[in-house]
């Protein structure tokens, strides 16, 4: 059963946010431990296990960038396990990342955080990009499920977002340190 | 036919067991339970206050005393008196916390915090937590005179695993079931949703004696859904009370002042800090040093304390994907919240004025009341439902003192999430895993909850032994892990005692000692007895008022209702059982002609009943 299953929804990259949420308290209140009586501990483990599934289902689907590693992981390419990147990323695409985390680390050390600020605008724009990006490969597979240079496009861009994630957090982490 | 008392005519009725809610709290702690379809809070402390300090004095001679009573040794026994205890929970002995300004012995030796204290072993902060709830569970016992064995106990939003379980152990030393760890800004929502009806968006921004918490709710049609959470589970008026009295210590060039000073610095900080509050300006005497402090130094001086909850309140925002604008409003809880400029401080950076319409001190404790009720009552439980998250990422330590985060902040609970791993040497039957908690990218900059070694895995070559791990987060916001070696089948339930935890063992032993030593229990234990015993007493008597009321004498009735309200009266007060034993007794002799009469009557109704259905 799929993350989408779940939620009787087709597995597409676009959705209604507020309808994914209502559908998520929909059936909480369909299955919620709390609302099992606290006498029947089989009826219990079965409430645990299905709002379990229930919210790590919405977990990533509410989530856009979590939402696109899924479905690139429905197509077969899961990069959020351990060992599961792809190992032939371009060249260019790593040196990117690198300048940027240098450049990063060279603001932290100064304590320089404008520089950080400015750097970490620039990092989300190119995130919604990449992301943006990525999409557009997932929807031609939503399409045509067997296209496995799409889905190596999507894999390629989604390495960057999560990067770019990454990059993110620690320009967060600086943020807070500066106030 | 033979003489019986009061005492001997009630209704054999099984006494029902009611489930509180419990704010146990930095400075003050609460115990609420819903009577008739309404929380209300009891009596915690002696005199009737529902707010009972959170503070534990260990007696020389082995006795425990808590609340006001504790309070005022405080000056006398610096060391033996506990206050603030809560921010102790689930640290090591080597936390910044034990740094700090403060009069208490710690004693090293273990993973967990222990405090000397007179009378025997040093405490750790769960027991003395667990004597504060077995102190509010004995005064809800004494007011419903009927056992209290489950509640439900809130816990700061931000805190982590470690901190829950030993909150959650507390509970269990205390003799409770606790149904539920419950937010205590989720607690302050659901106390203020229910009541007002609202709907919509809210920030609850709590800010007590020890802690700091902010959670984003949405509100839907009794759905109470937390969107994000944040805080500092070490910042509050404690750490404003330190600021001052640091001032006042640096004034009266007292460099290494004892610890009784230090207690009495911080008491005098304390009391003028919530002066400040409503006036301009303070004096304040401390033996032959006087000093007048105005609430414009106090705010210079307490500015950077407050400044520190605005970042946690952003991300909150940002987690939630919410702009200050889209908020219906903004709740305040706790009793730092009434000063003037955290007030300030909320209003700005939310931009709306906060609202704060029940009473800050009782909002939380009230909140886990309802949520107890609807746990236990089945004819409730499709009214309301509560979405609580994880507040802080899990994850597991990776190569080179990474984090790889499992479960991410923020997520609903209950959740779970799992990680392969596979092994990387030849014949590697073993694993270790670590497990830790927080949002920095370097295992060392994180929350360290468990270790712990897979064994057993088959011998294979590298990278084909593989082992699934999974995380099980339950409603609690409490972690589970298990464990699967996916070649053979086998899987491992491994218990994740926190680092900074006690042992199951331990807390059996506490549990032991606990039942086995305490004079004060038994005697606590009896009065309790007492108190069921005078509350049945009570309802009976009423009920023969009403009923039989004409079969008093002339001028018998007057004194017989005196002596009704004194013993109510006394089963508040009274800290002896022996007192109310007296007094049990007492009204039983006085009411002995009456209940004999009443006794008679209701044979005769017996018999003239059987006459009407056999005649
Ligand atoms: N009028 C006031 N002005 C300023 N501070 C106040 C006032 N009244 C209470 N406080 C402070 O509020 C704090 C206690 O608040 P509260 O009882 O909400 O905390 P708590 O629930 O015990 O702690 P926590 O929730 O952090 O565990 C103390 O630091 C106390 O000095
Ligand atoms: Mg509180």
């Amino acid at each position: 059963m799929t993350h989408f299953d779940v939620f009787g929804l087709p597995p597409r990259y676009t959705l209604d946010a507020a309808d994914l949420e209502k559908r998520h308290r929909a059936l909480a209140l369909e299955w919620h431990p709390d609302r099992a009586a606290p006498s029947d501990a089989r009826a219990h483990r079965v409430a645990v296990e299905r709002t379990t599934a229930l919210n790590d289902a919405y977990r990533v689907l509410k989530d856009p960038i979590r939402r696109a590693f899924y479905l690139l992981a429905l197509a077969g390419v899961d990069l959020d396990h351990a060992g599961g990147g792809p190992r032939d990323l371009p060249i260019e695409m790593l040196e990117e990342v690198l300048e940027l985390r240098e450049a990063l680390a060279e603001a932290k050390t100064a304590k320089d955080f404008p520089r950080a600020r400015e750097l970490a605008a620039r990092v989300e724009a190119e995130r919604t990009g990449a992301l943006a990006a990525a999409v557009l490969c997932l929807e031609l597979v939503e399409t045509s499920p067997a296209n496995p240079v799409a889905v190596k496009k999507a894999s390629h861009q989604l390495s960057r977002v999560r990067y770019f994630t990454r990059f993110l957090e620690e320009a967060d982490a600086l943020e807070e340190e500066a106030l | 036919m033979a003489a019986g008392g009061l005492m001997q005519i009630h209704d054999p009725q099984k006494p029902r067991g009611f489930a509180v809610g419990i704010d146990l709290g930095t400075t003050h702690s609460l115990v609420a339970a819903v009577i008739e379809g309404k929380p209300r809070c009891l009596p915690a402390d002696v005199g009737g206050s529902v707010l009972l300090p959170s503070v534990v004095h260990y007696q020389a001679a082995g006795g425990v005393v808590v609340g006001k009573n504790a309070q005022a040794l405080a000056a006398d026994f610096p060391g033996d008196t506990l206050k603030s205890v809560k921010r102790f929970m689930g640290k090591g002995p080597d936390d910044p916390e034990t740094k700090r300004l403060g009069a208490y012995r710690f004693v090293g030796g273990k993973p967990v915090v222990r405090f000397d204290v007179a009378g025997g072993q040093p405490v750790t902060p769960v027991e003395v937590s667990g004597e504060i709830l077995r102190t509010l569970k004995r005064r809800a016992e004494g007011h419903f005179m009927a056992k209290v064995e489950q509640a439900v106990i809130t816990v700061p939003a931000y805190f982590d695993d470690a901190q829950r379980q030993a909150t959650k152990d507390a509970g269990r030393l205390a003799g409770l079931e606790v149904l539920r760890l419950l937010n205590e800004p989720t607690a302050a929502a659901l106390a203020y949703g229910l009541d007002k009806g609202s709907q919509g968006l809210f920030a609850v921004y709590d800010l007590g004696g020890g802690t700091f918490d902010v959670s984003i709710l949405k509100l839907v049609e009794g759905v109470f859904e937390v969107k994000s959470t944040g805080g500092d589970t070490a910042l509050g008026g404690d750490d404003f009370d330190r600021v001052l009295a640091e001032k006042f210590l640096a004034a009266m060039k007292l460099e290494a002042p004892t610890p009784s000073q230090v207690v009495q610095v911080l008491a005098v900080a304390r009391a003028a800090k919530e002066r400040l509050s409503v006036a301009d300006r303070v004096e304040v005497g401390l033996d032959d040093h006087r000093q007048v402090v105005t609430r414009a130094e106090l705010e210079e001086w307490i500015r950077p304390l407050v400044q520190k909850t605005g970042p946690a309140c952003r991300r909150a925002l940002k987690d939630a994907g919410l702009k200050p604008s889209d908020l219906d409003g903004v709740v305040l809880v706790g009793g730092s919240t009434r000063v003037p400029a955290v007030r300030r401080f909320v209003a700005e950076l939310f931009g709306r004025e906060p609202l704060a319409d029940i009473d800050p001190d009782q909002v939380v404790a009230l909140g886990a009341a309802i949520q107890a009720d609807l746990l236990t009552n089945s004819a409730r439980a499709d009214e309301v439902l509560l979405l609580d998250v994880l507040p802080l990422s899990l994850g597991l330590e990776t190569m080179g003192g990474v984090v790889e985060r499992l479960i991410p902040r923020n997520s609903t609970v209950p959740t779970a999430a799992a990680q392969l791993f596979t092994t990387f040497q030849d014949g590697q039957n073993a694993m270790d895993v670590h497990v830790v908690q927080g949002e920095r990218e370097l295992v060392a900059d994180c929350r360290s909850l468990a270790r712990f070694r897979l064994s057993g895995i088959p011998a294979l070559s590298a990278g084909m032994g593989r082992v699934e791990v999974r995380f099980q987060v339950d409603a609690d916001g409490i972690l589970a892990v298990s464990a699967k070696e996916l070649s053979t089948g086998v899987s491992q339930e491994i218990t994740v005692k926190p680092s900074h935890g006690l042992t199951d063992a331990e807390i059996e032993q506490m549990l032991l000692d606990s039942i086995e030593h305490a004079e004060e229990d038994v005697r606590a234990r009896f009065l309790r007895e007492q108190q069921v015993e005078a509350g049945r007493v009570l309802a009976d008597a009423r009920k023969q008022l009403a009923q039989n009321g004409d079969l008093f004498e002339p001028g018998e009735r007057a004194p017989f209702e005196a002596a009704l309200a004194e013993l109510e009266a006394l089963v508040r007060t009274a800290t002896d059982f022996q007192v109310l034993e007296t007094a049990l007794r007492a009204l039983d002799a006085q009411s002995r002609p009456f209940v004999e009469r009443v006794m008679n009557r209701a044979i005769a109704d017996a018999v003239s009943g059987h006459s009407v259905e056999e005649y």
